[in-house]
């Protein structure tokens, strides 16, 4: 596999516009308080999460391991904003978030990637990247300029017209980090990515997350069961019987 | 463009794909319904408007007539000539009589025209098959197709007409004989009704045979192209004197176009609904694209994207879907129609009925007419109702939790 080009100039300009917005006021660009979230399965009350807390501050990298069934995902769920917590409150940059209303802000706040990559099959390497910025409504030629080099950032620069049925799992892991990096969030929340990849393919493309976020800047909030890519973050997490700790 | 619809696109014709499947059967689909709607509305819509021709050809556009008789034909006439938008006037005069040829009765409609305006007003002379117009006098008369060949007569033979008014008289004990008319000419309107019931002679010889003197029954009025027929009989009617009323064909005939019109409707209802069915198959296919693309509709949750844009996303892959099948349905309809009469003949010839079609049908050839309203109607009917098939998807699409739609292994 090539080894991705180290830096790339245009995508730290960009950034450090940003930047200004993310670390504005010092506070934690994450906040959780006291999350909790049930679930009823049959009759029978599934308490996953008991009110737990989580800070995540500005360039920061936190890994929260987990058994299976912890509730690591349902965590991620609820810090996206995708779902909404039985009790408990979150806040982006400071902004107190609700659920119903953070589709708009989760464009350009958060990026996600998943276990199971979730590209869109009828689209190549390119258009997936892309994808991010078309829900901000601007795919523009500085856009399509930005996923180009992000791609070859991610050593993929010569599959840009690849549909993801033509990418193998680590290239297709690739693509949708290039596609979490696109808005320039300052936030990057994965769950599990390397879940469905081979040790050495999981291996460089944690390597390629975490420099990717060093170099921007990015926080990221690394769901896993490897100790070794845990141990490579700035702080370890322990998700069980419901709380982080 | 926005995301939903760049989306909806990629997802009809996927990148590298030749042959997307799913849209080219449901354009199809939509398509082959636009197609027989146009065709069989146009043809149906050439027999009306051959139908409409034939009536304005043999009343004229607008009728004046009285409640008995118009006895200053001249007068009227030249109050008529007035009229905005009237190009020509032409009396008539009208009746019942009994005609017999060789011991064969009919009991046919006469028609009284005068042989110096009707050509003005009526173009006769085009339906006159065997004879001529021109031979035309008054101790003649113009038999119409099927009732000359019902009777047994054929041009130059001689018919007797008895009127009611001869009749009256026989019953008066006074001798009078039938009037012996000379076949002039034979006529052909190509209309079942017209070409076995009516009989012409000159108006003269009406006004004759029914005592009317100077009167006649009527005045049939030829009105310029441009002009409408229902509001040059209102500008007539307003100068007219109330013993008098004009109308136009299409009042003359209101129950006869209704019906037309009702049949028209009822096959464009019946057909719309081969683009329901399509329709269903282009809903049952998104449905199951929804069902298989919950993941990613949950990514793009995740991406920030808003349900009623993932929505819209599948609501116009249906528009979509119905404006291709349109557009190609229409492409495929006028196709056929500019073909039609080859079809036709390619399939007479295939079963030998060549004959079987000119004796059941007075075209020769299908007569095909697009309304321009029907056209419209059928596209705005075919895409609405491909958008309404990309709806319940679309809502399906919205409603998915993204939580559960990202868990959905
Ligand atoms: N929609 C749901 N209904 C019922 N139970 C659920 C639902 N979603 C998750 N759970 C349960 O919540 C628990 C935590 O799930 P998850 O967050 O996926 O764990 P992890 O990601 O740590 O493996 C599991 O026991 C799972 O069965
Ligand atoms: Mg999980």
């Amino acid at each position: 596999m090539a080894e991705p080009a180290r830096s790339s100039d245009s995508l730290n300009v960009e950034r450090s516009a940003l930047n200004v917005e993310r670390s504005a006021g010092g506070g934690p660009i994450l906040q959780a308080r006291g999350l909790a979230k049930s679930y009823l399965s049959g009759d029978r009350r599934i308490e996953v999460l008991r009110g737990t807390d989580l800070d995540v501050a500005a360039g920061e990298s936190v890994s929260i391991r987990g058994e299976s069934g912890s509730g690591k995902s349902t965590l991620l769920h609820l810090l996206a904003g995708l779902d909404a917590p039985d009790a408990g409150t979150l806040a982006w940059a400071g902004a107190p978030i609700v659920a119903a209303d953070a589709t708009e802000r989760r464009a350009t706040y958060l990026g996600m990637v998943f276990q199971s990559f979730y590209l869109i099959p009828e689209l190549d390497a390119l258009q997936n990247v892309l994808m991010a910025s078309r829900i901000l409504g601007r795919p523009g030629p500085a856009d399509r300029a930005r996923a180009r080099e992000l791609l070859g950032r991610v050593g993929l620069a010569g599959r840009v017209t690849h549909l993801p049925a033509q990418l193998s799992g680590g290239e297709r892991q690739r693509v949708a980090l290039a596609r979490a990096l696109m808005n320039s969030p300052p936030l990057i929340l994965a769950d599990e990515p390397t879940g469905n990849l081979d040790e050495r393919t999981g291996d460089t493309v944690i390597e390629l997350l975490l420099s990717l976020c060093r170099e921007t800047g990015t926080a990221l909030v690394l769901v896993t069961h490897n100790a070794a890519h845990a141990a490579k973050t700035h702080r370890g997490l322990f998700l069980h019987d419901g709380v982080l700790r | 463009m926005p995301w939903y619809l760049y989306l909806a696109l990629k997802q009809l014709f996927p990148t590298g794909r030749r042959f997307p499947f799913f849209t080219v059967i449901s354009i199809l689909g939509v398509a082959l319904g636009v197609a027989l709607l146009i065709v069989s509305i146009s043809v149906m819509g050439g027999f009306g408007h051959e139908i409409r021709r034939m009536i304005v050809e043999t009343q004229g556009d607008v009728q004046v007539r009285a409640r008995g008789l118009i006895e200053n034909p001249a007068e009227v006439r030249a109050q008529l000539a007035q009229v905005p938008g009237v190009v020509a006037t032409t009396p008539f005069a009208e009746g019942v009589v009994l005609l017999e040829h060789a011991s064969r009765p009919a009991y046919p409609n006469v028609q009284g025209v005068s042989l110096t305006h009707v050509g003005q007003v009526i173009p006769l002379r085009r339906y006159v098959r065997m004879g001529s117009l021109d031979h035309l006098d008054d101790e003649s008369i113009i038999l119409s197709a099927q009732l000359a060949v019902a009777i047994g007569a054929r041009v130059g033979d001689t018919v007797e007409l008895y009127s009611p008014l001869l009749l009256q008289k026989l019953r008066q004990d006074e001798i009078f004989l039938p009037r012996g008319l000379r076949v002039a000419g034979i006529f052909e309107v190509g209309h079942q009704q017209l070409d076995s019931t009516v009989v012409l002679v000159t108006l003269r010889l009406m006004q004759d045979i029914y005592g009317l003197g100077g009167a006649v029954h009527g005045i049939n009025i030829k009105i310029a192209p441009d002009a409408d027929a229902d509001g040059v009989a209102r500008a007539i009617n307003r100068i007219l004197p109330d013993t008098l009323r004009a109308r136009s064909w299409a009042e003359l005939n209101q129950d006869f176009l209704f019906v037309l019109q009702l049949e028209k409707n009822m096959i464009f209802f019946l057909l719309t609904f081969i683009i329901v069915v399509s329709a269903f198959s282009v809903t049952s296919s998104l449905l199951i694209a929804v069902v298989r693309k919950t993941r990613e509709i949950g990514l793009l949750s995740a991406l920030g994207g808003k349900p009623r844009h993932v929505a819209a996303c599948f609501c116009f892959q249906g528009f979509l879907i119905g404006l291709g099948g349109t557009i190609f349905g229409l492409g495929l309809g006028f196709a056929a129609l500019h073909f039609r009469n080859d079809m036709v003949t390619a399939f007479t010839k295939l079963t030998s009925s060549e004959t079987v079609l000119a004796r059941f049908y007075q075209f020769s050839q299908l007569p095909s007419y697009s309304a321009p309203g029907d056209v419209t109607a059928i596209i705005v009917c075919s895409i609405v109702i491909s958008t309404l098939a990309g709806l319940l998807p679309a809502w399906r699409a919205a409603k998915l939790n993204p939580v559960e739609a990202l868990r959905s292994e």
